[in-house]
């Protein structure tokens, strides 16, 4: 057995995997504050997209958006992370052979990149165009890049429950 | 008058049919659903945070709600016509779900105060200070609009 594959399997076994698993109710409640944390994590990062995509707050410089979203988007991020890890838990092994969880941590992987890119390069300079009602075509390749992997790891997201 | 006839009528509908025989129907709309709800909820956190006075205090509410209530009908545009398609595969269950029901009490109730009273905060507060109105509007909102999500998320679990 592959060691990712055993790690799966030694959480699904574990007292709190089981526990959760088989809770009538810890389960659904866990997943449903991941389903709403949404809007926390992705629905914030979105507007900064949309704001550099130039669609949305174009009189309101980047930096301000950004200062403004980054707490809600990481706050965010840690409800995910934490809820998420949870239903991994309770599910590790049946997820470790699930194609939909795996091309979500691929697209989670991928989006992490993303914003490490984004803020060695075109962001550093971002006092030179953070007023312009569009951005520079890096910033807004990167706006594009965050939409459509977020998107990505909400439908791999859902999809896991149909394999 | 019971509105059960239009649920009957819905779940015999040619979109009713197509989703009740498709395999991918529910989960493709449903995702769909799901991606409009992040738009949606981002939109409606950002404008109550700042209707709070703890985001963006020095931007007008104006320029804010403007824009992002563009952002938040489109959204809820699409969240009531995927809903609507996933309503059909499931009619009559969800006619009598009580999280159904919460759901619609309170979706009706969000969409009247966003219209109504929400709005005249808006207009009332734009730059200046917030105000105990102003204040009690914002928690009103995010209030209805996570009751509307929680009953929602509610209709698959009861």
């Amino acid at each position: 057995m592959p060691l990712l594959q055993h790690i799966c399997q030694l959480l699904y076994d574990s007292h709190v995997g089981t526990a959760i698993r088989e809770s009538d109710n810890a389960f659904p409640i866990i997943e449903s504050v991941h389903v709403l944390g949404i809007t926390l994590l992705v629905g914030t990062i979105a507007l900064l997209d949309l704001r550099m995509l130039g669609l949305v707050l174009r009189p309101i410089p980047i930096t301000r958006i950004a200062r403004t979203v980054f707490p809600l988007t990481w706050s965010g991020f840690v409800v995910m992370f934490t809820s998420g890890f949870l239903l991994f838990w309770a599910e590790a092994a049946k997820n470790y052979s699930n194609p939909a969880f795996r091309v979500k941590l691929i697209l989670l992987a991928l989006v992490g990149i993303n914003p490490l890119i984004f803020h060695t390069t075109i962001y550093r300079r971002v006092h030179e165009w953070e007023a312009l009602t569009i951005s520079p075509w890096r910033a807004r390749a990167a706006a594009i890049a965050s939409l459509t992997l977020w998107s990505g790891i909400i439908i791999a997201g859902r999809a896991i429950a149909y394999f | 008058m019971s509105p059960l006839p239009w649920f009957t009528a819905l779940a015999h509908s040619g979109l009713g049919h197509l989703m009740q025989n498709s395999k991918w129907g529910f989960a493709i709309v449903e995702t769909v659903h799901l991606l409009a709800l992040a738009i949606l909820g981002g939109a409606v956190l950002i404008v109550d945070l700042r209707l709070l006075g703890i985001i963006l205090r020095r931007e007008s509410i104006r320029v804010i709600s403007r824009d992002l209530s563009r952002l938040l009908l489109g959204s809820l545009v699409v969240m009531i016509l995927s809903g609507i398609a996933l309503l059909s595969e499931e009619a009559l269950k969800c006619y009598y779900s009580p999280a159904f029901r919460w759901k619609m009490v309170l979706l009706a109730a969000a969409g009247l105060f966003y219209f109504t009273l929400h709005r005249r905060a808006l207009v009332n507060t734009d730059t200046g200070e917030p105000t105990r109105w102003s204040r009690a509007a914002a928690i009103v909102s995010l209030s209805l609009w996570l009751g509307v999500g929680v009953a929602g998320r509610a209709i698959g679990l009861l």
